[in-house]
């Protein structure tokens, strides 16, 4: 023995781990190419994105899992920008965004990407104001000049006039906003930009804007938000309609277009889309904030999957366009218990349109 | 003369005096921040652990759910990065100590030290671009690769300071004994500065359970049982974290329940080290 014996043992044991490992535990699936076929016929479907739509896409995901015992699809939420990321990439087999791709962003994927939209979701106004039981109602120009900073306290004279049964604290309003680039912000400043000229040309729309100062704090993630305001007195501040109601936070009804006051609620959000579907383009994506009509929520939003129109593997863009197919119509009773909107039928024929377009190797997937 | 000398002296037991105190109360300041910090996630957490959240894969709101899969995955993840690393670390550590005395080694050192600081999620940008995109796919052994890294230098530093304590005379002895180089570092050194080494690797080891950002990008995390390194893996610093953002209240308990079953890993590992040190000294 050269080698004394504890070292040669403590080698030999490292060598054996490694080769376990390495030899062991692949897949078998040839790197690269993502292949759906693996373990005794079972296809893995990958998906990636918006965190606003994973409570409903793990729901059609299980739900979808215990009719189709051969498909596993996987869902992890890193936000918007990391599904739309991960479908350029193809790091993943489909993405989720609530926010659609830019043209730039399309450019950078090597294929032609399809939005299909999924469910609705709406933005809600919520807040921390003591003693103020009713919902409070705001309209689009005194929500605009609150996160501009031009109205800073609670019983400013604007504020009192669209709620004139409530009695306001004499408070400095602390806006609170989110800090990350959001989908939801994304919602929240194109509601803003549209009824707002001076929104548009100051902040503008983006995932993440320059916020004006002074105007209060910013807060990582919906979850951020509503701690912030939870915690925070005289604070007001936008989230997710599902953290808003899971939570029990107040909701403020906001004045839409035709002037009425509406509360977030899910019909309201579906009609919001439905007033906007005859003007919906061929790529099947739009802004639906500010809609027309008379019960319409004005800051609703779609969320879209994200898939590539040539699907380089038959077995998974089947499995895909099947799932996808299954969703819009079976998963569509799940829909309201976890707090989105369904999709008005005129969308839901559109988008099926898209999924039957879905092709591999020359021949749609869907018959 | 002899009054000067006796409020000197009371003057001194009085420093003294206040001076153990408030070493003293230092001491149970860190002991009580410990015990509130694993009492409160004890409590928030001990209501929501069952068999079943322990062995469960996660599952839509409202229907129970558990992180079996995560903890499988945190134990795959943590020996393919102990594989990887330890060796990698050990090495560069016995290179510093034995040989890295000139201006290489000091290059080495430099470097490793700064590896030290390396925020963890640059270390999962890195790993994304060099392997994740590359592969086409996140998976487990881009996450073990992203935990090894954040792991060698740690094991190196430690591992070369534990081997400078190792006594001259030691090494001095194996080569006038006509030992090779090779031999008294492998043979002599080496074993002797084992449980330093031993206890440097596990203190890596504890380090890097705790990590999320590396494993958010690279190992992706999954909803399923998996086995496989070249799929992405669920790890329970991940789910706690997906988890713990959502607006639900039941899948936050269970966050606090995933954060309790991680401090109970990392604190095993720590007794695991002062066990193994106090066996050996």
């Amino acid at each position: 023995m050269l080698i004394p014996k504890k070292i040669s043992q403590a080698v030999l044991a490292l060598v054996l781990v490694t080769v376990a490992a390495f030899g062991l535990a692949c897949s078998g699936d040839p790197v690269g190419k993502n292949s759906g076929d693996s373990g005794g016929g079972t296809v893995q479907l990958q998906g990636q994105g918006a965190s606003f739509p994973k409570p409903i896409y793990e729901k059609w995901m299980s739900e979808y899992g215990k009719l189709h015992a051969n498909v596993r699809i996987d869902y992890q939420s890193q936000g918007s920008g990391a599904g739309i990321k991960a479908i350029q990439s193809r790091t993943a087999d489909f993405g989720a965004s609530d926010a659609p791709m830019s043209e730039e962003d399309m450019k950078k994927a090597d294929g032609e990407i399809l939005h299909i939209p999924t469910v609705l979701g709406a933005v809600v106004l919520t807040y921390n104001l003591e003693g103020v039981a009713q919902p409070l109602r705001f309209s689009s120009e005194v929500i605009v000049d609150i996160f501009l900073g031009k109205i800073k306290k609670w019983d400013d004279a604007r504020i009192k006039a669209d709620n004139p049964n409530v009695t306001l604290p004499a408070k400095d309003i602390t806006a609170v906003y989110r800090s990350d680039g959001s989908g939801t912000t994304q919602v929240f400043t194109d509601y803003l930009s549209k009824v707002s000229p001076e929104w548009k040309q100051k902040v503008g729309t983006d995932k993440a804007p320059k916020w004006p100062e002074g105007i209060g704090m910013g807060a990582k993630g919906n979850e951020g938000v509503m701690g912030q305001i939870k915690n925070t007195p005289n604070t007001i501040g936008y989230v997710e309609l599902a953290y808003a109601k899971e939570q029990k936070l107040p909701v403020a009804l906001i004045k839409n277009s035709s002037g009425n006051f509406v509360e977030p609620s899910l019909e309201a959000v579906t009609a919001a889309a439905a007033e906007s579907a005859a003007n919906m383009p061929d790529a099947l994506h739009q802004s639906i904030t500010n809609a027309a009509g008379a019960n319409t929520y004005p800051i609703s939003s779609y969320t879209y999957i994200l898939v590539y129109k040539e699907q380089k593997d038959a077995a998974k863009g089947k499995a895909l366009v099947d799932f996808l197919w299954w969703s819009l119509h079976d998963g569509e009773k799940y829909v309201k218990e976890k707090l989105y909107a369904p999709l008005p039928p005129d969308i839901v024929k559109r988008a099926e349109a898209k999924i039957n377009s879905i092709m591999s190797g020359g021949k749609p997937l869907r018959q | 003369m002899s009054e000067v000398s006796v409020s000197g002296k009371n003057f001194r037991r009085v420093v003294n005096t206040l001076m153990t105190s408030l070493t003293a109360a230092c001491a149970f300041f860190v002991v009580a921040t410990l015990v509130i910090i694993l009492g409160y996630i004890a409590i928030r957490g001990v209501t929501s652990i069952s068999w079943q959240f322990l062995i469960d894969t996660p599952k839509p709101v409202g229907e129970g759910g558990g992180i079996g899969n995560a903890i499988v995955g945190s134990f795959i993840m943590m020996l393919l990065s102990s594989v990887v690393g330890l060796p990698l670390g050990i090495a560069v550590g016995v290179y510093l100590a034995e040989f890295g005395d000139g201006w290489m080694g000091n290059i080495v050192r430099f470097v490793t030290d700064t590896l030290t600081g390396v925020p963890s999620i640059i270390v999962g940008i890195f790993i994304y671009t060099l392997i994740v995109l590359p592969m086409g796919r996140a998976s487990a052994l881009a996450g073990g690769i992203a935990l090894a890294l954040i792991m060698i230098p740690i094991v190196a530093r430690t591992t070369e300071e534990m081997i400078r304590l190792v006594p001259t005379s030691l090494r001095e002895g194996a080569l006038a004994l006509g030992a090779p180089q090779w031999r008294v570092t492998l043979g002599v050194v080496l074993p002797a500065a084992s449980s330093g080494i031993a206890t440097g690797a596990m203190l890596a080891i504890a380090r890097i359970s705790g990590e999320t950002a590396p494993l958010l990008f690279t190992a992706l995390g999954s909803r399923f049982y998996n086995y496989y390194l070249d799929k992405p893996m669920s790890s329970l610093t991940v789910q706690i974290y997906n988890y713990a953002i959502g607006p639900y209240d039941v899948e936050h308990k269970m966050a606090w329940a995933a954060t309790l079953v991680l401090m109970a890993l990392i604190l095993a590992i720590n007794i695991a080290v002062r066990f193994f040190t106090r066996q050996k000294v």
